[in-house]
């Protein structure tokens, strides 16, 4: 049996995207003033504006280790993703850190591809395929803390393979390694 | 005939005038709108200090403080829709501080010493207060996006 070692290792890189999409008017009563008495009543009125934003945390390096090649290479890891809007909503885009984006990993001259997969919710070991560079469809989080530090501990799953046909190209011995980076952004 | 002045009820009435004069009165003025615009700052409590003026008529200028939001049970909350952004009130009877004593809605703060010689400040110290808003990181982080507003009421008595 060809085994591929000692490492092939993939980075993920965590994005922190936001976007202002708030430019809301804002009541405009003045603060009223107290006038002499017994008692004095004054007011203010505080206004504030929280713009759309989201977080993505909780995400480990991916290794691969003596990987058998005639057995596809599968990583499925729970991430916390948190948008702020009133939905929850959010995309999520990855890219490679191949040609223009590629997921690839590489060592030197050599590369193999790898897959990325992307469920909007935790425990899963396969989601929906992403594309490099290419949002996905919207999608809802059910985190309710920016860091998940409470409130469901996680809310999505990444999952990084490679197949058997990939591995079976790959020189053995040879340590390959990339940068997988997401950006998730609130809708 | 004796003069009017001279009779007893004109005695009573002079006697009584001074009761009225030296009722204890206080005021509050100078407040100005809080607005915390967009937020940038996801990091660091945001704070917001303002110089106000409060007056006190008593020998000791001591006064009361009392804070009412606009939230349910008069809490210090903004609103944005059905989303909820909470703050903090602190006081301070000295005007340019930044920092002051935590204010809990509805329970008055004792103790407070105005300098303040005029019911406006027309004269004498322009502002005798500071009246602190804060928003914590914490309820930033985890606000739902929105425009969020609320009311702060502030009510003075003398002591």
């Amino acid at each position: 049996m060809k085994q591929i070692s000692p490492v092939t290792r993939l980075l993920s890189k965590a994005a922190f995207l936001s976007a202002i999409g708030l430019a809301a008017a804002v009541p405009a009563t003045a603060a009223t003033q107290g006038a002499l008495g017994a008692t004095s009543t004054g007011s203010v009125v505080i206004t504030a504006s929280v713009p759309n934003r989201a977080r993505i945390t909780g995400l480990s390096d991916v290794t691969f280790t003596s990987q058998d090649p005639n057995s596809a290479a599968s990583n499925a890891q729970n991430v916390c993703v948190w948008s702020n809007t009133a939905t929850k909503g959010y995309t999520v885009t990855a890219t490679g850190s191949g040609t223009a984006g590629a997921f690839t990993l590489a060592n030197g001259g050599l590369t193999v591809p790898y897959s990325v997969q992307w469920a909007a919710t935790s425990g899963q070991t396969s989601g929906n395929a992403l594309t490099s560079g290419a949002a996905s469809a919207s999608l809802v989080s059910a985190a309710t803390n920016q860091s998940c530090a409470s409130g469901p501990a996680t809310s999505a799953s990444l999952v990084v393979g490679i197949s058997t046909n990939d591995l079976g190209g790959m020189q053995a011995a040879t340590n390959y390694t990339g940068t997988l980076t997401l950006v998730v952004a609130p809708v | 005939m004796k003069p009017a002045f001279r009779s007893p009820g004109l005695f009573l009435l002079l006697l009584a005038m001074p009761v009225g004069v030296s009722a204890q009165q206080a005021r509050i003025t100078k407040l100005v709108d809080v607005n915390y615009g967009t937020i940038s700052n996801f990091t660091s409590d945001l704070r917001v200090s303002q110089n106000i003026c409060v007056f006190d008529s008593t020998s000791a200028n001591g006064y009361r403080v009392t804070a009412t939001g606009s939230g349910t049970g008069n809490a210090f909350t903004l609103a944005s829709g059905t989303n909820r952004l909470d703050y903090e009130v602190e006081w301070n009877a000295s005007s340019g501080q930044t920092t002051g004593t935590a204010l809990q809605p509805g329970v008055s703060l004792t103790g407070q010493i105005s300098s303040a010689t005029k019911q406006d400040c027309g004269s004498g110290p322009p502002t005798s207060a500071s009246l602190i808003t804060i928003l914590r990181t914490a309820s930033v982080q985890n606000a739902t996006s929105g425009s969020y507003s609320g009311t702060l009421t502030i009510v003075i008595s003398p002591t």
